[in-house]
């Protein structure tokens, strides 16, 4: 019983059957307005693709800004580093493996030469 | 069969310049306003092919409008009606024997009424508009 009591938090309060009550009234208004639209259309031939001013669909890579776009200023500001730092990265474990044995070898040289 | 309820409430029109001087495309703007105030009647203009029963086509087709034309036509649900504003969509027009032309309309997608003029009176387009209503009627009760 205590899921089903309202909660009270002072500006507010908390009712999951309000809750529950709210969406089925919702998804109740969203039915009624798809069944009236319109049910002729046929599937699978034009009637069913975009109108974009008489012109045809292009490509959705075309019309998408893809997420990379995004980013696009901080990569080419930092192109120089990408540019060294992708290639390194092959997929291969061993190459990753040797990488960190170089690395620690550098640095325990250092260790032992600036202690 | 019957008309549907939307039939029966209103006619949508997707106005379709293909190449016209705009003089139809001012005469149906004329026959919209408030002195003749279609819009009483259910009858408007809409945005999308997708959502017209009417299909009116100004212009004579020029070429780089065909292959817009038939995808428009293809566009709109059945059943649908497609209306000639236009001497120049009739027969080419003024431009009858350019070189620039894929017309008239009905060589390009079949015609159900013809309104003539050069450009043709708001009344005329109206009338056309009812000619319209009638024909789908007919479609939608299965008569000729």
């Amino acid at each position: 019983m205590g899921l089903l009591s309202s909660l009270s938090t002072g500006t507010g309060y908390w009712n999951p059957l309000a809750w529950v009550l709210a969406t089925a009234v919702a998804m109740i208004v969203v039915y009624l307005i798809w069944r009236r639209g319109e049910a002729s259309y046929k599937k699978g031939t034009a009637q069913t693709t975009p109108f974009i001013s008489g012109n045809p669909e292009p490509e959705k890579g075309m019309v998408h800004v893809r997420a990379s776009n995004l980013y696009w200023g901080y990569l080419d500001a930092l192109k120089g580093y990408y540019e060294l730092i992708v290639p390194v990265h092959s997929g291969f474990l061993n190459d990753y493996v040797l990488w960190y044995l170089g690395i620690t070898a550098l640095i325990m040289v250092a260790v032992v030469v600036f202690a | 069969m019957k008309l549907t309820p939307s039939f029966n409430r209103s006619l949508w029109a997707f106005h379709f310049n293909s190449g016209s001087c705009n003089g139809c495309e001012i005469e149906i703007v004329a026959a919209i306003t408030p002195r003749y105030d279609p819009e009483r009647f259910g009858l408007k203009l809409v945005g999308s092919p997708r959502h017209a029963d009417v299909l009116v086509v100004t212009g004579p087709v020029v070429r780089k409008m065909k292959d817009r034309l038939l995808r428009v036509y293809e566009q709109m649900p059945d059943p649908k009606v497609v209306m000639n504003v236009g001497t120049c969509g009739i027969s080419g027009g003024v431009y009858y024997d350019s070189y620039n032309l894929e017309g008239p309309v009905d060589e390009v997608v079949p015609v159900d009424i013809y309104i003539p003029g050069c450009p043709p009176r708001p009344e005329a387009i109206i009338h056309g508009v009812v000619k319209a209503l009638e024909k789908l009627e007919r479609i939608e009760g299965g008569g000729a």
